[in-house]
């Protein structure tokens, strides 16, 4: 019953100014941090700085000791020492003996930001003091600090539960795959090494936690799904759900990085510890940033080893692929990013005879988890570079070649299953045929800022110039039969007489990290309503009065999110034209059914729905520094509806320009289980002044059958696609491939000299 | 720790003899980064932005005068200055960012004596002298024996710079500086090169020529000024400027670049600065 969008203020299709925008730019908003209660104490986490050793002792006495310190937390205050979001493989605290109910081994550090102890005192300064004061010791245990080690299985990271480091393993077998080697006339052949990337997210991690009027746990901090993260305090304190509640406060971004657990456990923990000594006073915990690169998961570092075979007239023939993600000491949700990262790697193309396998391998290491694109940004960056340079040696248009091989509506993907309903890949491929055409016209956006090395203007020879593309696809939900739900609640308020509600509640738990989530639901309520949204009241994020949203992540919330609030708009229409004032309705959506693979062919379907995306950059290489300049970047996106387009391309520039560091200048030192550059002033995100001076965000309205209002997902679309499209125009400025990045200017000046990337 | 702002040189000198431990400082944006990052905190914080002769910018008589505290940001938006010196005002505007630059100083970026200072280059391409007080009254030096080592300057306990002083360039000359970061800001010099050229009817009189990080204080480069001097910059002069510059570094591995990537960046910074610094000489 969507009315028309004009006649709704704020409603579905207008670039509608968010609520929470005015206290954003002013810093009238409070982030966790910035919440910090008067009567509060003072946490501080202590890690246990060891990659691998085993705990022979821990005494506290000297840390309860200390001037201000009130008490300390182990592993013996954890009921079941346990937790992980997709498998429990990861102790909370680090103990000698006391694991509580669980199997996880605790009294063995196996990540140097692991937890050992929580220190609670009334000032920072003595929580700081206490936690130096702990007499620990330790017993050093062999290390294999990467993929290439642990694959040997001479010293197992969990020993107790995964006989193999390699403990996680997915096969793609489809068609004849020595048929498609046998119909080739050129194969490509690679190896690429993908980098760490840090989410570096403006706000740390950060939280308070009370005990509530009603008795219940309460953490208030910033992260991706309320709900999740209360059943893991909740099954790592033995307490039933409902005795746990989660509020979120402003959250200063998370992409990925706040989806597993930081402070959640142990903020829960130390309220609990305080309840039980009879102190009611809430904790309060901040990490550093240096706490927070090393403290949490960060985007996987892989390897991947590609084939590919294709006809002289382009068309592909046959894919191989083996892939290793490290996952570092713990699973977080490594198996199910291997699992994107395995079925992008095939890319958005037909593809009749494949064998791709694909294995997540344990180390002594940050784990690897969600960040945006998960997994897909490692599986696309090989299938574009792949099909790019197979481009090349055919002397043919890489656009032309998409043409030839891409997905189109009812295409069989590479799981054997035809491609949910609603195609856009061939729209978003020539809408960037139509701006930039590979052998169009460059013209240079002038830089925000001049780089030192060659300042603008200045017209060297030096200075080569190239134009690259890339093309794909990323799952809107969650895949492989994961029970995806979404939950809304929506009261209709007014009189008896009232032809329309005169205003409306929407309860809804879907996580504002910063993309505008809040304002999209918002939109979509009052659209539906048909009341201006400014009669909408929105309460978000709480679970003791908003329901289970599921994630904000796999660019799924807008999606799901606006089926709930249809679902429940029109539980609440009902009860209107039924006269109940206030007019309740209540909707649990749930999308059709995905499943998991098939283990040995990888037969299966396992997505519900896909956004499409293609780009278009152009660069400028000073070939005798080696400094890299993207000068345009057309992209473009089949959005479904854009719910209001200016937040569509809020999300796309912003994925750019992530996409910008990870390809560009971001490069973590890990060493020996150890992040070396836990700064900002050392781990190089671009600043204003280093990315593309303009987006040329092209957003196509095609419709998803399925999705509300037609739209589909687009956080992690523009990411994906940006680092192929890089490689690409450098390699058409330069000649040179690429196969591993950043390309900071020493490597890439390395790589013009050798014809080839080195290690950094 | 102590927080001092005395209003003369005098009281300034006074304080530092008064005790081994106190610093004097600016900007503050290298001293409270070091503090924070667990360096000794010194006694007795002594800031020098309220005395008068620390803070302005001017010419007279033929002599430019830089208080040792002011503000690049004040150096950038000086006009006469920057066409003066397009050099020094570019290196003084590369300092971090904006905002480092409303506190940012030459006193301060000269005396935490980091190899590299971005303003350096451009000062010792210039011959920028410092005027240095202690107790023993006021002398003054050449800026480039301030510097000692990284981290280390010829200042004794008591003694701190009060003005930079720099003469009146000669006609038809100029400066550039160049830097490379892998940003455009808000990282430290991987190299960073100056270059002054006086310049007659399209040949060169006189030059300099000044690298920083590649080494542990500025190089001076004087087969690349030779080569400079009674040149016109043809293509083989700038070619032997770039193969000097580089046989001049003597840098250190680490993470921002290797020394090889060093030695070639400071050839191609080298050839490009003299390039920039001869069109505003020609202008
Ligand atoms: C985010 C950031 C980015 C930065 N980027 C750059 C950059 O791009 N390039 C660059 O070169 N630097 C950079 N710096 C370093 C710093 O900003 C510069 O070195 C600046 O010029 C220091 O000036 P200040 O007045 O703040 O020095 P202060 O911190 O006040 O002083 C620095 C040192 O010099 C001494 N000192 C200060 N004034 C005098 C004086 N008159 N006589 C004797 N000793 C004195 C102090 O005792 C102290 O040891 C950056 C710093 C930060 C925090």
């Amino acid at each position: 019953m969507s009315l028309d969008p004009t006649s709704v203020a704020g409603g579905v299709g207008q670039s509608h100014i968010r609520r929470d925008a005015d206290d954003k730019v002013t810093g009238a908003a409070t982030y966790p941090g910035d919440r910090v209660p008067v009567d509060a104490l003072h946490a501080v986490v202590v890690f246990t700085a060891q990659p691998h050793a085993r705990l022979v002792s821990l005494d506290v006495a000297p840390a309860e000791a200390v001037d201000g310190v009130v008490t300390v937390v182990t592993a013996a205050d954890v009921p079941v020492n346990e937790y992980g979001l997709t498998m429990f493989d990861q102790p909370v605290l680090i103990g000698l003996d006391d694991t509580g109910r669980s199997d996880v081994r605790c009294d063995v550090s196996r990540w140097e930001a692991d937890h050992l102890a929580i220190v609670i005192a009334h000032t920072r300064a003595a929580a700081e003091e206490g936690a130096a004061a702990l007499a620990v010791e330790w017993e050093p245990l062999p290390l294999v600090p990467d993929v290439e080690s642990a694959r040997r299985d001479l010293v197992l990271v969990h020993a107790e539960t995964a006989p193999s480091n390699t403990y996680y393993e997915m096969a793609i077998t489809k068609g004849d795959i020595e048929a498609g080697w046998a119909a080739a006339d050129v194969v490509i052949e690679g190896r690429y090494e993908l980098p760490h990337q840090e989410h570096a997210y403006l706000q740390v991690e950060a939280g308070t936690a009370w005990i509530d009027d009603e008795g219940r746990v309460t953490v208030e901090t910033s992260g991706q799904w309320t709900h999740e993260d209360r059943e893991q305090i909740a099954h790592a304190l033995d307490l039933p759900e409902d005795r746990v509640r989660v509020i979120y406060a402003t959250i200063g971004g998370a992409f990925g990085g706040k989806e597993d657990m930081s402070l959640q456990i142990v903020l829960a923990l130390a309220a609990r510890k305080l309840a039980d000594l009879g102190i009611s006073r809430p904790v309060h915990c901040r990490w550093s940033r240096e706490e927070s690169i090393v403290g949490h998961h960060k985007r996987h570092r892989a390897t991947i080893e590609a084939r590919l075979g294709a006809t002289r007239d382009g068309r592909i023939t046959a894919v191989e692929a083996d892939v290793w993600l490290d996952a570092g000491a713990y699973n977080y949700t490594s198996n199910k990013v291997l699992g994107n990262a395995h079925l992008s790697v095939a890319g958005a193309y037909e593809v009749p005879n494949a064998r791709i396998d694909s294995r997540a391998v344990y180390t002594h290491s940050v784990p690897g988890g969600a960040f945006r694109g998960f997994g897909g940004p490692q599986g696309a960056f090989v299938a574009e570079t792949q099909m790019n340079k197979l481009a090349e040696v055919l002397g043919m248009d890489p656009i032309e070649l998409r043409r030839r091989n891409m997905l189109r509506e009812g295409s069989i993907g590479i799981t054997q299953e035809p491609l949910p309903p609603g195609v856009g890949l061939p729209e978003v491929i020539e809408a960037c045929a139509e701006r930039a055409p590979t052998d169009g016209p460059r013209q240079p956006v002038p830089p925000f800022r001049s780089v030192a090395s060659l300042p603008t203007g200045v017209d060297d020879p030096a200075i080569v110039r190239g134009r690259g593309f890339a093309a794909g696809m990323k799952n809107v939900g969650f895949s492989f039969g994961f029970p995806e739900r979404c939950e809304a609640e929506i009261h209709f308020h007014g009189d008896a007489g009232d032809d329309r509600p005169t205003s409306v509640d929407v309860f809804h738990g879907g996580a504002e990290v910063g993309q505008g989530n809040h304002a999209a639901i918002l939109q979509m309520t009052a659209d539906i309503a048909g009341v201006d949204v400014d009669r909408v009241r929105g309460h978000f994020s709480d679970t003791a009065v908003s329901g289970d949203s599921g994630s904000a992540s796999a660019s799924r919330l807008t999606f799901m999110a606006g089926n709930s609030v249809l679902g429940a708009a029109e539980e609440a229409e009902k009860a209107w034209r039924d006269g109940a004032r206030p007019a309740i309705g209540a909707f649990r959506y749930v999308p059709p059914p995905t499943e998991t693979l098939d283990p040995e062919t990888g037969a299966g379907q396992p997505n519900f729905s896909y956004g499409y995306m293609a780009q278009v950059v152009d660069v400028s290489v000073d070939t005798l520094t080696g400094h890299i300049r993207v000068d345009r970047v057309v992209s473009a996106h089949d959005v479904g509806r854009a719910i209001n387009p200016e937040l569509v391309k809020g999300q796309i520039e912003g994925a750019v320009v992530q996409a910008h560091g990870y390809v560009l200048s971001e490069h973590l030192v890990v060493d020996e289980g150890r992040i070396r550059n836990p700064r900002l002033s050392q781990y190089l995100i671009p600043g204003i002044g280093d990315v593309p001076t303009e987006v040329e965000s092209v957003i196509l309205e095609l419709g998803d059958p399925i999705g509300p209002w037609g739209a589909r997902g687009v956080a992690e679309m523009p990411y994906i696609t940006y680092a192929p499209a890089v490689i690409a125009a450098v390699h058409d400025a330069t000649g040179v491939w690429f196969d591993t990045f950043p390309l900071t200017p020493s490597r890439v000046l390395a790589g013009l000299r050798d014809g080839a990337a080195d290690p950094l | 720790m102590r927080y001092a702002a005395p209003t003369t040189v005098d009281e300034a000198v006074g304080l530092l003899a008064a005790d081994a431990d106190a610093r004097v400082f600016a900007g503050a944006t290298d001293l409270i980064p070091q503090i924070r990052s667990g360096r000794p905190e010194p006694s007795v914080l002594v800031d020098l932005k309220r005395i008068d002769r620390l803070v302005g910018v001017g010419e007279s008589g033929g002599t430019w005068t830089v208080g040792a505290a002011t503000p690049t940001s004040t150096l950038t938006a000086d006009e006469a200055f920057t066409g003066a010196f397009p050099g020094l005002s570019e290196a003084s505007g590369l300092i971090g960012s904006d905002q480092i630059q409303n506190r940012s100083s030459w006193g301060g970026n000269l005396c935490n004596a980091s190899p590299a200072a971005d303003s350096v280059p451009a000062l010792v391409a210039n011959a920028v002298r410092a005027v240095v007080a202690g107790s023993n009254g006021e002398r003054t030096v050449p800026v480039e024996e301030i510097v000692t080592g990284p981290g280390q300057t010829s200042l004794a306990d008591d003694e701190f710079v009060v003005e930079f002083q720099v003469d009146t360039p000669p006609a038809h000359t100029a400066d550039a500086y160049l830097r490379l970061i892998p940003r455009t800001e808000m990282d430290i010099a991987v190299v960073g090169a100056a270059v002054r050229l006086t310049m007659d009817g399209g040949t060169c009189t006189a030059a300099t020529v000044a690298l920083g990080a590649v080494a542990p204080t500025v190089v001076r480069v004087p087969d690349a000024e030779a080569a400079l001097v009674g040149s016109t910059l043809d293509d083989a002069t700038l070619e032997a400027v770039a193969a000097a510059a580089s046989a001049a570094c003597n840098p250190i591995d680490d993470k921002r670049g290797t020394i090889e990537y060093r030695r070639q960046v400071a050839g191609v910074l080298a050839k490009r600065a003299a390039t920039i610094a001869a069109e505003r000489a020609n202008a």
